[in-house]
C-alpha cells in the first residue's frame, strides 16, 4: 500500500544542515496498522508527513498504491490526498468557526459531491465515532476526546484507504486515549483501513500490528 | 463552496465587522468623489453655449450725467459705432454686470402657471447674441421693433423652457416674474450658457431687452474681436474708451482668461476631495492588506489543514480572495442602500443618472481595490507548505 525507499530528509538553513531522516525504507501492506515510535525530534512526524504527501523527501521514492508520487503536480497531490488519505493530528486541527458537521464535511468540499451527499456522509461518519448528538456544536463546546473523535470522523468521511495519525492520543488522558484507540482499531478491523500512527505511548503501540522505531532519523526496529 | 464561505464569514461576523465597516466607509467616500467627478464630467462635455474665444469684456461705470434718456442713448450708441468701426472689432454689445464667467449674479423667479423656477436674469441689447455667438433654438432674438411692443418680449434658455413647459411649446407663452402676473411673452429660446465655467451646468436663464433707461446702470460691454487683435489693439481700445468716457473706471478682460480662472476656482473643491479620497484609499488599501495578511498568519493552521485534506494551493488562494470579495459584496449591499437614497430623495438636486453612474464606478473601484489587496496575501497563503502550516499551529 505504502512503499518508502531510501527516504532522506534534510532541512537546510544558511548555516546549518539537519538530517531529519536517513535512508528510511518501509513497506506497509494494505490493511496493516503500523505504529511509529521514537524520542522527540527523531523524525517520526517528518516521516508521516512524507507518507501523507504533505512534505517531500530530499532523496528517495514514495509509492502509494503502486503509484510514484514525485512527479505529481500540486493539484494532483491535493486530489491524491483528498481521495486516498485521511489525517488525524494531535491538536485536532478543527476549524473553531464551523460546527462539528461542517468540520466533518470539509474534505468532501474538494470533491464533486452534492450538499445532500456531503451531509449524509458526514452524519454517518459522526455516527461511527459516536457523536451523532453533537453535530450542531462548535469545537469550543467539546471535550478533548470529542474533538479528536470529530477529527477521526473528518478523516474517514471520504472513505480513504489510508489514515495517518500523528499522536492522536497525545493530548488526551488514558481513558479518552483508549476510546480513540478503540475507534482506530475498529476502523482497521471492520473497514480494512491502513493506519499509520505516530505515538509516544508503548501501550497504544503494542495494540497495533507492527511497531517501527526511529532514532536520530534512522530506523532502528 | 460559496455556501461554506458564507457560513464561515457569518460565524466570524464579529471579526469581520470592522473590516466590513472599513469597506462601507470607503465606498461612501468613493461614491461622493465619483458623484462629484461624474457631475463635473457631465457638465464639461456639454457645450459652453457661447463663444469665449476673441471675446473681451469691458467693465465701466456710467459717468455721463444727463437727465435726457435720448441723449444718454445717443452717447452710448455713438460709442458703440466708434468701437465697431475699428477693423479688429466684429461686434459690440452692452449688457448687465452679470456676464458669464463673472462673480456677479442676478437671480429671480420665472413663473408659469403654478411653476416657479429660480433663474439668472440678463439684460442685454440686440447685438448680444452676435457678440456671444449664442445658439438660437426656437423663435427669434430681440430687434428694434421690440422697443414698441405692448407686451414685453423675453428670451429663455432651453433649461428654463424644459422646466416651465416640459414637452410643450414655449414660443408665444406668457410668463412672469411675480406670482400670478404673467406679463412677459416668450419670443425665443436659446441654448443654455454655462455661465459659471465648464464644470458647472447651464442654469435656467431669462434674457430681457435693454430699455431706454438701462444705460444709466449697465456696466459691461462685450467686444467680439478678430483673432489678430493684439495687445497693441487692446491699448488703442482702452485709450478710445478712456477718452470717450471721462472719469470712468475702465478695465478690459479676456473671456478666455476668465474661463481659465473660473474653471480653476471650480476645480478646487474637487481637487481637495480627490486628495482626501486618495489618502483614504491608500489607508484603506493598507488596512485591507494588513488585515488579510494578519488573517493568513492567524489561519495558517486552517490553511495547512485544508491543504492536507485536499485543497490545492490555488484553491486556498481562491478561497481567501473569495472571502474578501464576499465581505466586499456585503459591505457594498449596505453601502448601495445608503447611496440609492440620494437619487430617491433627490438630494442636492442632481440627476439620478449621475448617482447611478457614480454608484457603479464606486462598486467597481471597491471590488478592484479588494481584489488587488487580497491577491498577494492569497498568493502567499498558496505558497505555504502544508507540513509547515500544520506544524506552526
Amino acid at each position: 500500500m505504502i512503499r518508502l525507499q531510501n527516504i532522506e530528509k534534510v532541512y537546510r538553513t544558511d548555516t546549518v544542515e539537519t538530517l531529519a531522516l536517513n535512508k528510511v525504507s518501509l513497506e506497509i501492506a494494505k490493511g496493516e496498522f503500523l505504529s511509529i515510535m521514537g524520542p522527540s525530534g527523531c523524525g517520526k512526524s517528518t516521516l508521516l508527513n512524507i507518507m501523507g504527501l504533505l512534505d517531500e523527501p530530499s532523496k528517495g521514492d514514495v509509492k502509494i498504491d503502486n503509484q510514484k508520487t514525485d512527479n505529481l503536480s500540486d493539484k494532483q497531490l491535493a486530489q491524491f490526498r483528498n481521495k486516498k488519505i485521511g489525517f488525524i493530528f494531535q491538536s485536532y486541527h478543527l476549524i473553531n468557526d464551523l460546527q462539528v458537521l461542517d468540520n466533518v464535511e470539509l474534505p468532501l468540499l474538494y470533491r464533486s459531491t452534492t450538499a445532500k451527499e456531503r451531509r449524509q456522509l458526514a452524519t454517518e461518519a459522526l455516527a461511527k465515532v459516536g457523536l451523532s448528538n453533537r453535530v450542531k456544536h462548535f469545537p469550543s463546546q467539546l471535550s478533548g476526546g470529542q474533538k479528536q473523535r470529530v477529527a477521526i470522523a473528518r478523516a474517514i468521511v471520504g472513505q480513504p484507504e489510508i489514515i495517518l495519525a500523528d499522536e492522536p492520543t497525545g493530548n488526551l488522558d488514558s481513558a479518552m486515549g483508549n476510546e480513540i484507540m478503540d475507534i482506530l482499531l475498529q476502523l482497521n478491523k471492520n473497514d480494512g483501513t491502513t493506519i499509520v500512527m505516530v505515538t509516544h505511548d508503548e501501550n497504544m503501540a503494542h495494540k497495533t500490528h507492527r511497531l517501527v522505531r526511529l532514532f536520530d532519523g534512522s530506523q532502528v526496529q | 463552496m460559496i455556501k461554506h464561505l458564507f457560513k464561515l464569514i457569518w460565524n466570524k461576523k464579529k471579526q469581520n465587522f470592522l473590516l466590513m465597516s472599513e469597506m462601507l466607509v470607503s465606498f461612501l467616500v468613493i461614491f461622493a468623489v465619483f458623484t462629484l467627478m461624474v457631475y463635473y464630467y457631465n457638465n464639461y462635455k456639454k457645450t459652453m453655449g457661447f463663444d469665449y474665444e476673441n471675446l473681451w469684456v469691458v467693465n465701466y461705470n456710467n459717468t455721463y450725467q444727463t437727465k435726457s434718456t435720448d441723449s444718454l442713448n445717443t452717447f452710448y450708441e455713438n460709442l458703440r459705432q466708434t468701437i465697431k468701426s475699428m477693423p479688429q472689432v466684429k461686434e459690440v454689445s452692452f449688457c448687465s454686470d452679470n456676464v458669464p464667467l463673472s462673480q456677479n449674479q442676478n437671480q429671480g423667479n420665472a413663473n408659469y402657471k403654478n411653476i416657479a423656477v429660480s433663474s439668472d436674469h440678463y439684460t442685454v441689447d440686440d447685438n448680444y447674441r452676435n457678440a456671444m455667438n449664442l445658439q438660437l433654438l426656437e423663435g427669434r432674438w430681440f430687434n428694434k421693433a421690440d422697443a414698441n411692443a405692448k407686451i414685453k418680449p423675453v428670451i429663455i434658455s432651453d433649461e428654463l423652457r424644459d422646466r416651465l413647459f416640459g414637452n410643450g411649446v414655449a414660443l408665444g407663452k406668457m410668463i412672469g416674474i411675480e406670482d400670478k402676473k404673467f406679463d412677459l411673452r416668450v419670443v425665443g429660446v436659446i441654448q443654455g450658457v454655462k455661465a459659471r465655467g465648464d464644470y458647472s451646468p447651464a442654469k435656467t436663464a431669462i434674457y430681457w431687452r435693454i430699455d431706454t433707461g438701462s444705460y444709466r446702470w449697465l456696466g459691461k460691454m462685450m467686444v467680439k474681436v478678430t483673432p489678430d487683435a493684439d495687445a497693441a489693439f487692446e491699448g488703442k481700445l482702452y485709450k478710445t474708451l478712456a477718452n470717450y468716457m471721462k472719469d470712468s473706471n475702465i478695465e478690459i478682460e479676456h473671456m478666455v482668461n476668465k474661463r481659465k480662472s473660473t474653471n480653476l476656482f471650480n476645480l478646487v473643491p474637487m481637487i481637495v476631495t480627490l486628495i482626501v479620497a486618495f489618502f483614504l484609499v491608500i489607508n484603506v488599501a493598507l488596512g485591507l492588506f494588513g488585515v488579510l495578511w494578519y488573517n493568513i498568519n492567524k489561519r495558517k493552521g486552517e490553511i495547512g489543514l485544508r491543504r492536507a485534506i485536499g485543497a490545492s494551493g490555488q484553491s486556498v488562494s481562491s478561497q481567501l480572495v473569495s472571502e474578501s470579495m464576499i465581505l466586499a459584496t456585503l459591505s457594498l449591499i449596505v453601502g448601495t442602500f445608503f447611496a440609492i437614497q440620494f437619487p430617491l430623495l433627490n438630494v442636492f438636486d442632481l440627476k439620478a443618472g449621475i448617482y447611478i453612474v457614480a454608484m457603479i464606478l464606486s462598486i467597481i473601484f471597491i471590488y478592484l481595490l479588494v481584489l488587488v489587496c487580497s491577491l498577494y496575501p492569497g498568493k502567499q497563503a498558496a505558497a505555504i507548505y502544508p507540513a509547515v502550516a500544520l506544524h506552526e499551529e
